[in-house]
């Protein structure tokens, strides 16, 4: 994982999130940040306030498009656009791994095997931001290190019209970012990119093709042999 | 023979099955930035036609909005335009964009249309990323979505 | 129409014509591109501020068909108080669910400003502590963009700025904004 963390933490993570005696916070943390003393921080408020929360779709849109563009002003070709993506999807997927597991509390489950942690992701994973579950999941016949995730119709994508010239470009590539930073928390890093694979039904279908590194195939042949 | 009528003697009619001969949208400035066939029963019109009729139109549009026959102060120009042949809806949005739609004649909740095709413009134009603010209107989406919008009605 | 049937108007657009999505996704989304600026223009947070607005500006031109088509208002605001209005409880209704208060006009009734008690943008945020994030970071300079992009397309020149923010440890997070003229209309535009 040689990603540099985001210049600020957006403090999702639970060990913030469990400092003890948050009315204290701006004085035992080493820090030198403001705090208002009639305003609560992020410290006090509960990290379960927004769970259920919801905004309209077309809010997103609009900040997913704008990061397109900007993220398309920077680069060469469609590939290098596709990691910008990927990289926002990651520090995304890095936060909502945290929530996730922290909302899981004692319940939540530590997967060791490549199927477990991928239905993690096209279940689990999947309801908690999309509100609905990954189409299919599915093992690539002939490649050992491959799996794909399916989405019939990717919530990045509703609105996106990408143009004949950049037919290759998938802004999936956002979810791919997402799927890959659980995969590396979890202690399976992969690389993960976005195709478009359209059917009569859905025009936008895209799978998610997950490429493991050789020690997660390794780990889990010791495991199958146990 | 033309008949123009402002906002405020609207008829109402019970709604027949409704043929969409065609849409177009033009930008602030007049420009043609989509035209599309639904239906046969237009003339073809070569594409520089097509761009000096949406030109005129808008001058004329222009026109209609500023000799108003009544007291008002502002008037929101030509809406709908009927010959025997057909019957066209002008719907100009707050920004200036205009959405025209060409229909059969006597085809009385073109305004039920014409609101629809604006808000699949809001999603499936105004929020794709690699639409140019008023620039011509290429996004398969917003074909397929009006398409199947537009074709059931028939 | 009163202030309290666009207050209804923005309740039945958030409630029944708006497709929702996980606020959070959007939260951590607009931290991420927040946190990119700041790498991309390498701390220079009056960049940040800068490029935010930019983008919120973009976003703004193109937000304003959203709005005017599933709000379906047909008719320009009498005056900038009902414009106020309207974004409040119509705008920010409609795509943050929050409607932030409207307060300290100017006598001129061309300034006021918007009082935010919820951010959705802001939830989980804390500004780096690095010794100048707090003092010249505005976090939520996206939604002033938004603003002033929107209202240009409706004749409006604003001026939009945040004046202070909790998560500069104020205790408000307030916006002004400020009508500068009524663009004409009809006559052709110069191209900027």
């Amino acid at each position: 994982m040689n990603r540099d963390p985001s210049p600020f933490r957006t403090a999702s993570t639970a060990s913030t999130a469990t400092s003890p005696t948050p009315k204290y916070a701006n004085l035992t943390a080493s820090t030198n940040l403001r705090y208002s003393l009639t305003r609560k921080s992020i410290y006090d408020r509960h990290l379960n306030r927004t769970k259920t929360s919801e905004l309209s779709k077309s809010a997103f849109a609009f900040l997913f498009g704008e990061m397109v563009q900007y993220a398309q002003k920077k680069v060469y070709g469609v590939q290098d656009l596709e990691k910008k993506l990927n990289l926002h999807g990651y520090a995304v997927g890095q936060r909502f791994l945290e929530l996730l597991l922290w909302r899981d509390g004692r319940t939540a489950k530590r997967e060791t095997r490549i199927l477990g942690i991928l239905q993690f992701i096209s279940h689990q994973l999947y309801r908690a931001i999309f509100q609905k579950q990954a189409d299919t999941l599915e093992k690539v016949r002939e490649n050992e290190d491959e799996y794909m995730i399916s989405d019939n119709d990717p919530v990045v994508n509703t609105y996106i019209s990408v143009p004949k010239e950049m037919s290759q470009l998938n802004c999936g590539a956002f979810i791919a970012g997402i799927i890959e930073a659980v995969l590396d928390g979890h202690c399976f890093p992969a690389k993960v990119t976005a195709h478009t694979a359209p059917n009569e039904m859905w025009p936008g279908r895209t799978v998610f093709l997950i490429k493991f590194e050789p020690e997660v195939l390794e780990r889990e042949a010791l495991r199958v042999g146990s | 023979m033309f008949l123009f009528r402002l906002r405020s003697s609207r008829v109402f009619s019970l709604a027949v099955t409704m043929v969409v001969y065609a849409v177009l949208i033009l930008n602030k400035a007049g420009g043609l930035i989509y035209q599309r066939d639904f239906n046969p029963g237009l003339q073809k019109l070569s594409s520089n036609d097509y761009l000096i009729l949406a030109g005129t139109f808008h001058g004329v549009h222009a026109i209609t909005s500023q000799i108003s026959p009544t007291n008002e102060t502002s008037s929101s120009g030509l809406e709908v335009l009927e010959s025997e042949n057909f019957v066209m809806r002008c719907f100009q949005t707050l920004t200036g964009t205009k959405f025209l739609i060409f229909a059969e004649p006597r085809q009385q909740n073109l305004d039920v249309v014409v609101r629809r095709v604006y808000e699949l413009y809001a999603d499936y134009v105004m929020k794709n990323p690699f639409y140019q603010i008023e620039m011509p209107i290429r996004s398969e989406g917003f074909d397929r979505h009006l398409t199947s919008y537009i074709k059931p009605h028939q | 129409m009163s202030s309290t049937s666009r207050a209804r108007l923005g309740e039945e657009v958030w409630k029944l014509r708006t497709d929702k999505i996980n606020a959070e996704l959007v939260t951590l989304t607009y931290g991420s591109v927040v946190a990119q600026l700041c790498k991309d223009l390498d701390g220079d947070y009056a960049e940040v501020n800068k490029q935010l607005d930019k983008m919120g500006y973009n976003i703004g031109l193109r937000l304003i068909e959203d709005f005017l088509a599933k709000s379906n208002m047909q008719q320009k605001c009498a005056n900038f108080r009902d414009t106020a209005d309207v974004i409040s409880k119509v705008g920010f209704k409609m795509f943050l669910n929050i409607t932030p208060t409207i307060v300290n006009w100017s006598s001129d009734n061309k300034q006021f400003s918007l009082l935010f008690d919820e951010n959705p943008l802001a939830d989980f945020v804390e500004l780096p502590d690095d010794g100048k994030a707090q003092s010249d970071l505005w976090y939520s300079n996206m939604l002033c963009g938004v603003i002033r992009g929107a209202l240009e397309m409706v004749q409006m020149s604003v001026d939009a700025h945040f004046v202070s923010d909790v998560l500069r440890g104020n205790d408000t997070t307030e916006m002004r904004i400020n009508l500068i003229r009524y663009i004409e209309d009809e006559m052709p535009q110069d191209d900027e």
